[in-house]
């Protein structure tokens, strides 16, 4: 089990640098059809910053925040809206995954409605992949300690 | 200006090899730590030079923002990973 650092430099650092590491999580994102990045990628970098709070704080305090069940449901919600904007481009009468049929919802023109369609899901993978990053490192940083633990016990 | 960049990159990487000798032959398992988190900080810098020679430096500052992060996470899990495995005497 991790436990929380004695050292004030990286608690310091980690408690700065986190705000920041969301917020450009956010803008690769967001920013995913103009520059390197995408769903995933922001994903990986609100992972980051869980990752680097877990460290410096300890895994329990983490815990807290983001417990095993509110990833669960976190990934199936981001599968959820990954899936659900594709089968709403399919009941308006486009192909799954075609944003264009959007703009009947929307009321925009098509083009807009492929930017704000792809937006949509990319937020979903990003939720999706943020939870399951979360939940395996959480579970390699636990595991050793449980193992542990149950051979003490023999 | 590009020459002038190009140079400073290959440089950079000659010093790349350096670290990676500390890494290789380090003798103790702290050196090989600090010499990969000097790799990665000259990679970063490598990829903000490549950004300047094909004029997109605006696409790989966000690749080596990212890649700073990581490597500054990286860095930190490594020595926590030192720490708790009792291979070095930590004085904290």
């Amino acid at each position: 089990m991790i436990k929380e650092s004695q050292d004030v430099i990286v608690k310091t650092r980690a408690r700065l640098l986190t705000p920041f590491i969301v917020i450009y999580a956010l803008y690769v994102v967001m920013h995913g059809h103009h520059s390197p990045g995408g769903g995933f990628q922001g994903g990986v970098i609100l992972a980051a910053s869980f990752v680097l709070l877990a460290i410096s704080y300890g895994l329990d305090k983490i815990r807290q925040r983001l417990s095993e069940k509110a990833a669960s449901l976190l990934s199936s919600l981001g599968v959820f809206i990954y899936a659900g904007i594709g089968l709403l481009c399919l009941l308006l009468g486009g192909k799954y995954l075609d944003y264009g049929s959007l703009s009947k919802l929307l009321s925009v023109v098509p083009a807009k409605a492929r930017s704000l369609g792809i937006l949509g899901v990319e937020i979903g993978v990003a939720l999706a992949v943020m939870a399951v990053m979360c939940m395996i490192v959480f579970t390699i940083f636990s595991s050793g300690e449980e193992d542990k633990e149950s051979g003490g016990g023999e | 200006m590009n020459i002038f960049f190009l140079i400073i990159g290959m440089g950079m990487c000659v010093l790349v090899f350096l670290c990676l000798y500390r890494v290789t032959f380090g003798p103790n398992v702290l050196n090989r730590a600090a010499g990969l988190s000097a790799v990665g900080t000259k990679t970063l810098i490598i990829l903000l030079f490549m950004g300047v020679i094909y004029d997109r430096v605006e696409m790989f500052v966000d690749i080596s923002m990212v890649y700073a992060l990581l490597n500054f996470l990286g860095t930190l899990v490594l020595a926590k990973y030192i720490k708790q495995s009792g291979e070095v005497e930590c004085q904290l």
